[in-house]
C-alpha cells in the first residue's frame, strides 16, 4: 500500500512538473512576445476560466462524495436542479441569489440526508447497484419537480449588484456574474478543502477514506461521516444550482448533462484527491471554449472526450488520483 | 464448448457439470410462442399493431441481453450500449430513407431525403453514397459499432478502468453521440430523427427477427455455458484470481463488449427497418439505462432474463399508455430502479430460480456446506496427475 503510494505519487509529481512547466513556458513566450496570441483567444481562455469554474462548482460536490462515501451519485445533475428550483422559489419570494444560496444548501442537504438514510445506506458495498438506484433517485425527482412546478422554464434574475460588468483587453465585455462564478468556485474549493483538512471532522473524513475498516476500529462511527459527507455533497449541490440558476433557463432536465461533465472532471482530475477537481475543470473548461471557438460546440465536446478517454489512457488513476480503479 | 469427458480418473474433479444445450423448457416455449403467434389472429392484417408491438420487443430484447452479457456475465457495467444500437439503427435508416427518396421521386421534388433538403442540401453528400447499397449498410450498420467497442475496449479494459469509471465514461459518450446527432442535422435529421422511410411491414419480417434473436440466444447460451462462460464469470466475481490463474482479463472483457456491440447493432439494424422511425432518443443515454433496468428487472446473468424484463417492462408501458398513469410512468421506472436494486437484486427470473433451487436442494448454506463436503472428499483422495495406481503395470 505505501510503496504503491510512493510510486504514484511521484507519477503524479511529474505530470504536475510537465503540466507546470508547459504553462510556464506559454507564459513565458506570451510575456516576452515570442509569440503572439490574438486578442480573440485571450478573451476566449478568459471565457473558459469561467466555464471552469461553472465545472468546478457543478463537481465539488460530486468529488467529496465520490471521493470519501464512495457513491455513485447519478441524482447529482437532479440535486443541482433542485437547488436551481429553490432558488427559483425564493426569487419569487423576493430574495436574491445570496439568500438562495444558503436555502439552497439546506434544502438539498436535506434531501441527500433523505436519500441516503432511505437507500444508499443499504448498499454501500454495491457500488455499480448504487448508481442505478440514485440513477431511479434522479428520474423520481425530475418527475416530482414536474408535477410540483409545471413544465415551463423558469428563469432566474442575476442579482441587482452582479448586473453589468467590466471590460478586458480588446474591450471584451465579461459580466460581473462571471467573476462571481470564479469567486465562487473558489470559495466552494476553499471551505471544502477547509473543511477535510483544517476540522476534526475532515481528520475522521479522511481516515474514513483512506482505510476504513481501520477507522471504525479505532472508533470513528464511518456510517455517520459516509451519511454527513453524503449531506455535505448534496447541500453542495443545491448550492451549485443556485448559482448557476441565473446563468441557464431552470427546467427539469437541465441537471443532467452538469452531472455528465462533472463525472468527466472528476475521471480526469482523479478520484480522491480534491486538487483534482479544479486541475480536471481548468483542463476541460479551457480545451472546450478553444476548440468550439474555431468549430462548434459539439466539436469541443466530442475532442475533449477523445482527449479524457487518451488522457486516462495515460493516467488511468487520473491527474491526482492515487486509489485502485473499480 | 465441448469438452471430452476425460477418462483419467484423477481428472474427474475438474469436471464441470455440463448443462443441455437445448433445454426442454426453452424449446416448448419456443414452440409455444411460435404457435402463438401464428394462429394469431392478429398476424394475418399487415397493419396490425401487436405484430409489430412484438418485433419492436424482440429487438429491445436482444438490446437488453446484450447488456446482460457484458453486465450480468462479465461485470462490465456501460451505460453507453445505446450507442450501438444507435448506429446501426441509423445506418440501416439511412439508407432506407435515401433509396426510399430515390424510388418515390414524385413524393419528394428532389433526389434526397426530406430533412437534408430543408437544411439546404442539393445533393447527396459524398461520404453518404456508399449508403444507397443497401449490403454495404448492413455491413457497416454491424461492424461499424463492433470495431467502436473494440477501439473502446481495447483502451479502457487494457488499462484496467471498469465498473465505474467505464459506466461514467460509456454515458459520456452516449450523450455524446446525441448531441452529435442532434447537431448535425443535415445528415442525421436532428430532432425529428429520420422517419417515413418505408419500413418493411410484413409479416415474414417478423419470423425474420424471432430467428435472429434465437440465434442470439442460441450464441450467447454458446457462449455463457462454455469454458469461456466460466472464465467470464470467474472475471465478474474476482478479476484478479483470474488473472493469476493465467486468464488475459482484458482480452476476456473486450471480446464480450465486441460481442455485445454486435448484438446491440443487429437489434438497432432490425428495429430501424421494422418500427420506421429512429431518433436521437435511440442512441441517448435515457435508452441506455432503461435497457439496463430491463436486465436487471429481469434478472442478469440469466439468459431469460432480459427478454422477461423487456417485454414486461415495455409491454407495462404500452398497456397504460393510454391511462391517466402515462404521466407518471417516469416515476414508476424510477420506483423501479430503486426497487430492484433494494429488494430483487437477482431480478425475477433469477429470484424464481434461486426459489426452485432452494426448494430442489435445501437452502443456500445447506448447498455450500454440500460443496465445502464434495470438495473436501476430493481433496483427499487427490493425487498428482504422473502418480501411479496401485496395481498399474510399470513397463
Amino acid at each position: 500500500m505505501l510503496s504503491e503510494r510512493a510510486t504514484t505519487l511521484q507519477t503524479t509529481n511529474l505530470w504536475l512538473i510537465a503540466l507546470g512547466a508547459a504553462v510556464a513556458l506559454l507564459v513565458v513566450l506570451v510575456a516576452t512576445g515570442t509569440i503572439t496570441i490574438s486578442q480573440r483567444y485571450i478573451s476566449q481562455m478568459m471565457i473558459g476560466v469561467s466555464v471552469a469554474a461553472i465545472l468546478v462548482i457543478a463537481a465539488v460536490g460530486l468529488a467529496i462524495i465520490f471521493g470519501v462515501a464512495g457513491v455513485i451519485n447519478m441524482a447529482h445533475g437532479q440535486f443541482i436542479m433542485v437547488g436551481a428550483y429553490t432558488a427559483a422559489v425564493v426569487g419569487q419570494l423576493g430574495g436574491n441569489t445570496f439568500v438562495a444560496i444558503p436555502v439552497a444548501f439546506a434544502v438539498v442537504a436535506l434531501l441527500g440526508l433523505i436519500v441516503e438514510r432511505g437507500i444508499i445506506q443499504w448498499i454501500y458495498d454495491r457500488p455499480l447497484e448504487t448508481l442505478l438506484a440514485t440513477w431511479g433517485v434522479g428520474i423520481i425527482l425530475e418527475v416530482l419537480v414536474k408535477v410540483i412546478f409545471g413544465p415551463e422554464l423558469y428563469y432566474v434574475g442575476a442579482p441587482r449588484m452582479l448586473d453589468g460588468g467590466i471590460r478586458l483587453i480588446g474591450r471584451l465585455p465579461y459580466p460581473y456574474y462571471r467573476l462571481f462564478l470564479i469567486g465562487m468556485a473558489i470559495l466552494m474549493l476553499a471551505v471544502t478543502f477547509y473543511l477535510v483538512f483544517k476540522t476534526n471532522f475532515g481528520l475522521k473524513v479522511r481516515a474514513v477514506r483512506r482505510n476504513r475498516a481501520m477507522a471504525g476500529s479505532l472508533g470513528i462511527n464511518t456510517a455517520r461521516i459516509d451519511m454527513l459527507i453524503f449531506m455535505f455533497g448534496s447541500g453542495l449541490a443545491g448550492v451549485a444550482g443556485a448559482v448557476l440558476a441565473p446563468i441557464k433557463s431552470v427546467s427539469t432536465t437541465m441537471g443532467f448533462s452538469y452531472a455528465v461533465d462533472s463525472y468527466m472532471v472528476i475521471v480526469l482530475g482523479g478520484v480522491g484527491n480534491l486538487l483534482g477537481v479544479p486541475t480536471g475543470a481548468f483542463i476541460i473548461g479551457e480545451a472546450e471554449t478553444l476548440i468550439a471557438t474555431g468549430t462548434n460546440s459539439v466539436i469541443g465536446k466530442l475532442l475533449v472526450f477523445v482527449f479524457i478517454v487518451v488522457a486516462i489512457r495515460i493516467v488511468p488513476r487520473g491527474i491526482f488520483g492515487y486509489q485502485e480503479r473499480r | 464448448m465441448a469438452m471430452k469427458p476425460s477418462a483419467r480418473p484423477e481428472a474427474r474433479g475438474r469436471r464441470i457439470r455440463r448443462t443441455r444445450m437445448f433445454p426442454l423448457w426453452a424449446l416448448l416455449l419456443g414452440a409455444l410462442v411460435m404457435a402463438l403467434i401464428g394462429t394469431s389472429p392478429y398476424y394475418g392484417g399487415t397493419d396490425s399493431y401487436v405484430v409489430q408491438l412484438i418485433g419492436k420487443f424482440l429487438c429491445f430484447a436482444i438490446f437488453a441481453l446484450s447488456i446482460d452479457l457484458i453486465w450480468g456475465f462479465t461485470g462490465i457495467l456501460s451505460l453507453g450500449q445505446a450507442v450501438y444500437f444507435g448506429i446501426g439503427a441509423y445506418f440501416v435508416a439511412l439508407s432506407m430513407k435515401i433509396n426510399y427518396t430515390l424510388t418515390h421521386p414524385t413524393r419528394y421534388g428532389g433526389k434526397i431525403p426530406d430533412f437534408m433538403e430543408w437544411n439546404g442540401l442539393t445533393e447527396l453528400p459524398g461520404f453518404m453514397e456508399p449508403l444507397m447499397s443497401t449490403p454495404i449498410a448492413i455491413i457497416g450498420a454491424l461492424v461499424v459499432p463492433t470495431l467502436l467497442a473494440l477501439f473502446f475496449g481495447v483502451i479502457t479494459f487494457k488499462r484496467h478502468i471498469y465498473g465505474v469509471y467505464c459506466a461514467v465514461i460509456t454515458l459520456a459518450e452516449s450523450l455524446i453521440l446525441q448531441d452529435f446527432i442532434i447537431e448535425y442535422q443535415a445528415y442525421t435529421g436532428g430532432f425529428n430523427g429520420i422517419t417515413d422511410y418505408g419500413n418493411i411491414r410484413e409479416p415474414a419480417f417478423l419470423w425474420f427477427i424471432i430467428a435472429v434473436t434465437v440465434a442470439f440466444f442460441i450464441i450467447a447460451r454458446f457462449l455463457t455455458h462454455s469454458r469461456i462462460g466460466t472464465v467470464l464469470k470467474s472475471v465478474r466475481d474476482n478479476d484478479v484470481r483470474a488473472q493469476f490463474m493465467g486468464y488475459n482479463v482484458a482480452n476476456y472483457r473486450i471480446f464480450v463488449f465486441c460481442v455485445s456491440a454486435f448484438m446491440s447493432a443487429a437489434a438497432g439494424a432490425m428495429y430501424a427497418a421494422w418500427v420506421g422511425i429512429v431518433s436521437f432518443l435511440d442512441t441517448g443515454p435515457l435508452f441506455s439505462v432503461e435497457a439496463v433496468v430491463w436486465t436487471a428487472v429481469g434478472g442478469r446473468a440469466t439468459l431469460i432474463g432480459p427478454f422477461v424484463g423487456a417485454f414486461l417492462v415495455r409491454g407495462l408501458e404500452f398497456m397504460l399508455s393510454g391511462s391517466w398513469f402515462a404521466d407518471y410512468w417516469q416515476f414508476f421506472i424510477g420506483a423501479l430502479f430503486i426497487a430492484v436494486v433494494l429488494w430483487i437484486p437477482d431480478g425475477i427470473v433469477g429470484s424464481i430460480g434461486n426459489w426452485l433451487r432452494k426448494r430442489r436442494t435445501g437452502s443456500v448454506r445447506q448447498i455450500r456446506e454440500d460443496a465445502d463436503q464434495r470438495a473436501h472428499d476430493q481433496q483427499r483422495d487427490w493425487e498428482p496427475a504422473g502418480a501411479r495406481k496401485p496395481g498399474e503395470e510399470v513397463v
